[in-house]
């Protein structure tokens, strides 16, 4: 087959698993294991374009870290390709081409303490650096999540959240925007657990990783700053409607940067000269 | 660069020779006061117009087709083959305007001199032979919308063709820019000339440059300036956004726009098309998310996103040249006056304090 930078490598779904309500993970691996080698080299942040064929494509962040087992993407279904994609089970094809984008500097950050601030369905991309830092734990001072969702049904990968916690692996503190019966957990935004009796945010020797809602982002950033980070130690990954994934089609610009080769992943110093709001 | 003499009437032989290696496009007269490219024939070859009203439909669509299949994608039981579809027809344009030759090196080095090579526009560029003719006559070549000396792109290109030809009165100028161009200069109806055509060309260039019509400016170094540092006021971008259609009609006349969306068609039960389409940051779901979150869903900010594109230095130094070639396509079309010079002309005169 003559491949070029465009086009979609066939892949092979192995199993799917129900998360949150509207939310699917697909394990999959690549038809041809060369490309699968290949691919496995990709970066915490990294994304890739998923096709259907005939029905279209779309940019998916890749939440395995690239020392686990499996390849995986976590779907929410909100439009035309990914309800397509949710009808898709063990055995069914789709078309994947990546890794793209600049990923996360793990190795870098290496001797820090790692802050990750997450909302709703922002968890799935951090869930790469999260992985990628327990499997080096060494490499790493205190892991500290603070995630929130909407409600307790939102909440994603909880089990594996309160499983790290368990084992002493890192710190997490979760919140809802509003409970449902039963929950006897933290209510409040997902910045409100920053003020916890109890919670020292580490900020000295620190990175933090925001992803979520745009709202939910300008309210973490002010807190951040207001605790004495640097607006280079707060990194983020944007998202935008995409097409191509390589540079070339221009939806994805934000201001000076395109998303897809500039990004997905910036810091908060970058973010403030783009250009154009987030 | 070498450049030799040719007749009038020998223009057709030179054309004729192509045909035996392109498919050539020239420009025709069209209905009412409309030119296109469009190919030659033996039945149209006499009717090729060599100085006309440059065609509206820029020549962008060469390279970059207004609507090109990227992939036939065949599904069976045993799997998925997806096969590009590549368009590696020669073809030779014949009386691309200097604007257009900048328009078509900017594509250039965004398409192949980014992070990655597009196969597509790759392979129709390399088989793309450039016949650029100098805009001499005002009133024909130059219309009233053209700016090409604001943007520095013309009337003459000093290079990005395969040949050039330039009418000096009772004789053309051919000159060649590439090595493949320079071939033709051989042909035996091609003359040596001497100084005096040289000096006859600058005065002519000189001439048609200090004919430019002066209701038709483009300043663009105050607009630059304040685009850059973002000093554009929103209440600019409102007044401008005001008198937007969102008919994206700049963006497909330009011959620098070249973004374009990306569509799948199933043709039968196992056999899809991947398709890619000009698109412009113009339209309001440039920019939406599925889920519904659009982050330039007001026009003003999608007006301000199209001239930061083309006007902000950090784009400058890094696609090699500024986003506009004076062409004035957008400001024939647009139907709210917001073309590249009246735009330019708001932002300006928001720093001079003016009310308009």
């Amino acid at each position: 087959m003559d491949w070029n930078i465009y086009t979609p490598r066939p892949a092979i779904i192995d199993r799917v698993v129900d998360e949150i309500p509207g939310v699917k993970t697909f394990y999959w691996h690549f038809e041809d294991p060369q490309e699968e080698e290949r691919f496995r080299k990709f970066l915490p942040g990294q994304f890739a374009q998923i096709s259907i064929y005939g029905i279209g494509e779309f940019p998916a962040s890749l939440p395995p870290s690239p020392t686990e087992r499996e390849l995986f993407f976590t779907i929410r279904k909100v439009g035309t390709c990914t309800a397509a994609l949710h009808e898709l089970g063990p055995g069914d094809r789709f078309g994947v081409r990546g890794p793209y984008g600049n990923g996360f500097r793990m190795d870098e950050y290496a001797g820090r303490n790692l802050v990750f601030v997450a909302g709703g369905i922002g968890l799935i991309p951090l869930r790469s650096c999260i992985v990628y830092a327990l499997h080096k734990r060494d490499q790493y001072k205190k892991i500290q999540v603070f995630y929130g969702a909407r409600t307790p049904k939102d909440l994603i990968f909880l089990n594996d959240l309160v499983g790290w916690q368990q084992s002493g692996l890192l710190e997490c503190y979760v919140t809802v925007d509003r409970a449902t019966e039963g929950w006897k957990g933290n209510v409040g935004l997902v910045t409100s657990l920053f003020r916890l009796p109890g919670v020292e945010v580490a900020v000295e020797h620190s990175t933090a990783f925001v992803c979520g809602p745009p709202v939910m982002f300008r309210f973490a950033i002010r807190d951040l700053l207001a605790m004495g980070y640097h607006e280079r130690h707060i990194v983020s990954t944007l998202e935008r409607y995409m097409k191509c994934g390589v540079g070339k089609c221009g939806h994805c610009c934000i201001g000076v940067a395109y998303v897809c080769t500039d990004g997905p992943v910036f810091t908060y110093e970058q973010i403030k000269e783009l250009g154009e709001d987030i | 660069m070498r450049a030799r003499l040719i007749n009038r009437d020998d223009i057709v032989k030179l054309v004729r020779i192509l045909m035996r290696e392109y498919e050539v496009v020239a420009p025709f007269c069209s209905r009412g006061s409309d030119t296109v490219f469009d190919v030659v024939t033996e039945e149209n070859i006499d009717k090729i117009q060599l100085h006309v009203r440059n065609p509206i439909y820029p020549p962008k669509r060469f390279v970059l087709p207004h609507v090109e299949q990227m992939f036939e994608f065949q599904m069976s039981e045993v799997g998925v083959s997806a096969i590009p579809t590549y368009n590696e027809k020669p073809r030779a344009l014949f009386g691309i305007r200097s604007c257009d030759i900048a328009g078509i090196k900017h594509l250039d080095n965004f398409f192949l001199g980014r992070e990655f090579v597009d196969p597509y526009y790759l392979r129709q560029r390399r088989n793309l032979f450039l016949v650029n003719v100098v805009c001499t006559e005002i009133g024909t070549d130059v219309g009233e919308y053209c700016f090409c000396l604001c943007a520095d792109t013309g009337p003459a290109a000093r290079d990005g063709f395969d040949l050039q030809l330039m009418d000096l009165g009772d004789v053309w100028m051919v000159v060649a820019g590439t090595e493949r161009g320079s071939r033709y200069l051989d042909l035996e109806f091609m003359a040596r000339g001497d100084d005096s055509h040289i000096k006859l060309r600058r005065e002519i260039l000189s001439r048609v440059r200090h004919q430019f019509f002066d209701k038709q400016t483009s300043w663009f170094s105050a607009a630059m300036r304040l685009i850059t540092r973002l000093e554009v006021s929103e209440s600019t971008w409102e007044k401008i956004g005001r008198r937007c259609l969102e008919c994206g009609g700049c963006s497909f006349v330009c011959p620098t726009c070249s973004c374009f969306t990306v569509d799948d068609r199933r043709v039968s039960a196992g056999k899809a098309i991947r398709m890619r389409l000009w698109d412009s940051c113009a339209l309001g779901g440039f920019t939406r998310m599925a889920g519904g979150f659009n982050p330039r869903k007001a026009v003003h900010d999608r007006r301000n996103r199209r001239f930061f594109h083309k006007l902000a230095y950090q784009f400058v130094l890094r696609d090699g040249s500024i986003g506009c070639v004076g062409c004035g396509r957008c400001a024939v079309v647009c139907h709210g006056a917001i073309g590249m010079p009246s735009v330019v002309e708001i932002i300006r005169r928001q720093e001079l304090g003016s009310q308009d």
